[in-house]
């Protein structure tokens, strides 16, 4: 397998606060990855530096052995896209306009209608609600949006900033049942889950990020039933 | 016909309240736009409306350039001028730290700065454009209501820019964005947008607007350094619509253009800042996020 997207070796810090100490990651092509952790293990700030969000102190990112550019949205045309933490849809804005703003980078190039039938046969719910403001969607609806905004940039990854946050059991199974459709499409996935069962029983492989610095890496069905993550993240007693 | 008189200083009144509401608008516009993007007041906006003044009075009177020519110079170099203040003054503020205090205060400094290379560079005294500049003569719509065709014409002109403004934030892929932007600047540039190039937009059209604005105050009044300080009323104006809503802005400028004339015509011209503040105070404590102001605090 192809590596297409590599992190090697990621500092960030905010002041005082080391946020990641030396984090790296690879991702294959056409796989789909978790990180998992603990609030403030540094999983967000990992997904704001892939994406330039954030200044590394040292590390880069590379994507088809080049390396990523530290601007958004030269990230973005490069082919990477977020579906951000907390959703962050433009509320104000239409369903119809938050995908088309998704689709901002590639004005010009490729078919967006055709991309928009793709989010919308992904899920349908969007496209009874095409006329609708982002704001009056529910939380669930709202995922689904940020996820379909990303997609509209025709990324080559796919990242997803802890997409089940705030949403109920069924909704997020849904959800996830649409990333696996997504990546078998050709989408390659890095996702990044406080809820690690879900991330787990979704992804090939998972980096488990402990204050920062990888604490465990491997498949993803061996982490399922490694004592020590089960009692960690699972919530279920290791035998 | 005392009821005849006062109708038609009232209907008089009105013509004039909207035609200086309206330029209000295009300074209050463009504010508010910045605004909505960056959130912090740009005390510097009234500079930009000065900067457009100056540039076509320099083309007109200097250069020898017909009103058209030297209007357009004026609002491109407006334009200009805006967005390199922002890449000057602004963008390395806004880059170390994301307290927008720290732009509220260099914008001060900003409009200090702009206002005294006027005085520095062409000097400090009033001066105005040929009468005949615009149309500018009177005619009677019957019985004693006159109107100026300034008034006409400068509503027209108003009017048109913000429409204008309206089809470029509603039609176009950039405008998409700058909508985008108004709500959440961090997750625009997640969507590709060039957020540095976003801003420099934003602040040529405001620059732009202003300098229309500028060009007509400075027929309705004169030319000088500290023009700029009408921009109080754009901001008043801003405040009582909902700052960084531009419905808004333009509400709440026709609204304070319409007060200060109404004032102007039946109690006393003096009156008319009296009746524009107690406007201010009076919104701030009965709706204080104006009519058409954001929301205060999000949804989780």
């Amino acid at each position: 397998m192809k590596v297409l997207l590599e992190a090697r070796d990621l500092h960030v810090s905010y002041g005082a606060i080391k946020a990641l100490q030396g984090f790296s990651l690879s991702l294959n092509e056409r796989e789909i990855v978790s990180v998992i952790g603990a609030n403030g293990a540094g999983k967000s700030t990992f997904m704001s530096a892939v994406m330039g969000m954030v200044k590394c102190d040292r590390g880069e990112v590379f994507l088809d052995g080049k390396k990523l550019p530290p601007k958004s949205f030269l990230v973005v045309q490069g082919g990477l896209s977020l579906a951000p933490e907390g959703r962050k849809v433009f509320a104000p804005l239409t369903v119809l306009e938050n995908l088309e703003i998704g689709a901002f980078s590639r004005a010009g190039h490729g078919d967006v209608k055709k991309d928009m039938e793709w989010v919308f046969s992904l899920f349908p719910r969007l496209k009874e609600r095409v006329r609708q403001h982002a704001g009056t969607l529910s939380g669930g609806e709202q995922q689904m949006l940020a996820i379909g905004r990303a997609l509209m940039a025709r990324p080559r990854v796919l990242l997803l900033d802890e997409p089940s946050l705030g949403l109920a059991p069924i909704i997020i199974r849904d959800i996830f049942a649409e990333l696996k459709r997504i990546n078998e499409e050709g989408v390659s996935i890095l996702l990044v889950e406080q809820n690690a069962r879900q991330a787990l029983l979704l992804s090939r492989r998972t980096y488990v990020l402990q204050t920062g610095r990888l604490l465990k890496e491997g498949l993803s069905k061996d982490l399922l039933t490694d004592p020590e993550i089960k009692a960690a993240y699972l919530g279920t007693k290791g035998k | 016909m005392v009821n005849g008189v006062q109708f038609s200083t009232l209907f008089q009144q009105i013509i004039n309240g909207l035609s200086l509401g309206s330029v209000y608008a295009l300074i209050a516009v463009g504010y508010s736009l910045v605004y909505s993007i960056l959130s912090f007041s740009n005390f510097a906006h009234g500079g930009f409306l000065v900067v457009g003044g100056y540039i076509c009075y320099g083309l007109l009177m200097g250069k020898g350039f017909n009103i058209w020519i030297a209007s357009l110079g004026a609002l491109v170099g407006a334009g200009f001028v805006a967005a390199l203040t922002e890449r000057l003054a602004y963008k390395p503020i806004r880059e170390r730290t994301s307290m927008t205090l720290y732009l509220l205060i260099a914008s001060m400094g900003v409009s200090i700065v702009i206002e005294n290379l006027f005085v520095i560079v062409v000097g400090g005294r009033f001066r105005a454009l040929p009468q005949n500049t615009f149309p500018s003569a009177l005619f009677s719509l019957g019985g004693n209501v006159t109107v100026s065709a300034f008034d006409i014409f400068s509503l027209v002109i108003a009017v048109t820019f913000l429409g204008g403004l309206q089809l470029f934030l509603s039609r176009t892929r950039w405008g998409l964005a700058i909508r985008a932007a108004a709500c959440d600047l961090r997750t625009a540039g997640l969507m590709g947008v060039n957020v540095s190039l976003l801003i420099a937009i934003v602040f040529f059209v405001a620059g732009l607007l202003a300098a229309v604005g500028g060009i007509f105050l400075s027929v309705r009044y004169t030319l000088y350094p500290q023009l700029g300080g009408i921009t109080t009323k754009a901001f008043v104006a801003a405040v009582i619509g909902g700052l960084g809503s531009l419905p808004g802005a333009v509400v709440g400028s026709l609204i304070l253009g319409l007060a200060e004339m109404l004032t102007a015509g039946f109690i006393s011209s003096q009156m008319r800042d009296l009746v524009v503040f107690s406007m201010l105070v009076i919104m701030l404590l009965v709706k204080p996020a104006g009519f058409f102001g954001k929301q205060i605090g999000d949804k989780i």
